[in-house]
């Protein structure tokens, strides 16, 4: 019954970039030339980024109240 | 260093680490040593990683898969001897001496966000709804939906009409409040087994390419020791759940992505 949790690349792209895209530290200030300001990649539709905006149209969330990350 | 060349960072760990193995995914990586504080950095090209190189890349859906990726492997391989804070993609600096005076900024602030990780994991589960399937499990055990089923086969056409637009509706607010309740014990449930939990944005189905709906995307931060209990409950709900539609999605160990925020004070513009 105990599953081993494996990471296959491909089944969990989406997970990495899900996580290396919008989350990990961000830091600013005069150091920092550059962070990639960018929310997710379009998979589906190839090469188009997603705006806070657009990700608010699509979201449609049956989880409402305190269970929504405040964005 | 020549002039157009950047320094990207990868991720900040407390104890030296061994770059031999992830040093085969990317060349010229390094780490830069400031008051107990290790920084993995790399060297590249202004061309590709500049503000102009970084913005034109970005629209290139390959070019985005593979450095994500070996952003991700090279913090697992620094992961897997050390508690690690992972940087945001793309964090760049123009030199060593800038990428040290932010590490003076922050040396605090790391050590302290280091210490919160220390023997604990990131493990990420997503939960999806496959909303006909759950439509046909509430249709055939819902009380409420089979009672007006009989008196719509007990009515007149045009009582009829009514109660099968009152059933349709009745219907859907079900499958909506299953949905809530499963992902949300499920959430609770996970979170007790857990030092932090983080509920994350939902993602569309462009970006998941899956037939079902996600409809819970979570994050937890997991004592190693708690790991088995962590998994097993995991299994627990797949086996109460997945009967119904849903489908539980179950990753890990992450770099700790969801549990590293830095003071809001700290952040600036962000």
């Amino acid at each position: 019954m105990h599953n081993v949790v494996t990471k296959s690349r491909d089944v969990t792209l989406l997970e990495v970039l899900d996580r290396v895209l919008d989350k990990g530290v961000v830091i600013s200030g005069d150091a920092v030339i550059s962070v990639a300001d960018v929310d997710l990649i379009y998979l589906g539709l190839k090469v188009l980024l997603s705006s806070v905006e657009t990700m608010e149209k699509y979201r449609g969330a049956p989880i409402t109240g305190p269970m929504q990350e405040p964005t | 260093m020549t002039e157009n060349q950047l320094v990207y960072l990868y991720c900040v760990t407390n104890k030296e680490p061994t770059l031999k193995e992830a040093e085969s995914l990317v060349e010229g990586l390094y780490f830069i040593h400031h008051k107990d504080l290790y920084a993995v950095a790399g060297k590249v090209e202004e061309s590709e990683f500049g503000e102009e190189g970084l913005k034109k890349n970005m629209a290139d859906l390959e070019w985005v898969k593979a450095n994500a990726n070996t952003h991700e492997k090279i913090i697992e391989q620094v992961m897997a001897n050390a508690d690690v804070i992972p940087f945001k993609f793309g964090t760049l600096f123009n030199t060593d001496d800038s990428l040290r005076a932010m590490l003076e900024e922050y040396s605090e602030e790391f050590k302290t966000i280091l210490r919160k990780l220390e023997n604990k994991q990131e493990w990420g589960v997503k939960i999806y709804c496959d909303t006909d399937k759950l439509k046909e499990s509430v249709i055939n055990n819902e009380s409420k939906i089979l009672k007006i089923e009989g008196e719509i086969k007990s009515s007149p056409p045009g009582k009829a009409f009514f109660l099968e637009k009152k059933k349709t509706e009745l219907l859907a607010q079900e499958v909506n409040r299953k949905i809530n309740e499963y992902s949300q014990e499920s959430f609770q449930l996970l979170e007790e087994l857990s030092f932090e939990a983080r509920i994350n944005k939902l993602l569309p189905k462009e970006v998941t390419e899956r037939e079902d709906d996600m409809v819970l995307n979570s994050a937890f931060l997991v004592g190693k020791n708690e790991v088995g209990d962590f998994i097993n409950m995991v299994d627990t709900l797949k086996m109460h759940y997945e009967n119904n539609g849903f489908f539980i999605d179950c990753t890990g160990p992450w770099p700790p992505y969801n549990f590293c925020g830095l003071s809001k004070q700290k952040v600036r513009n962000a």
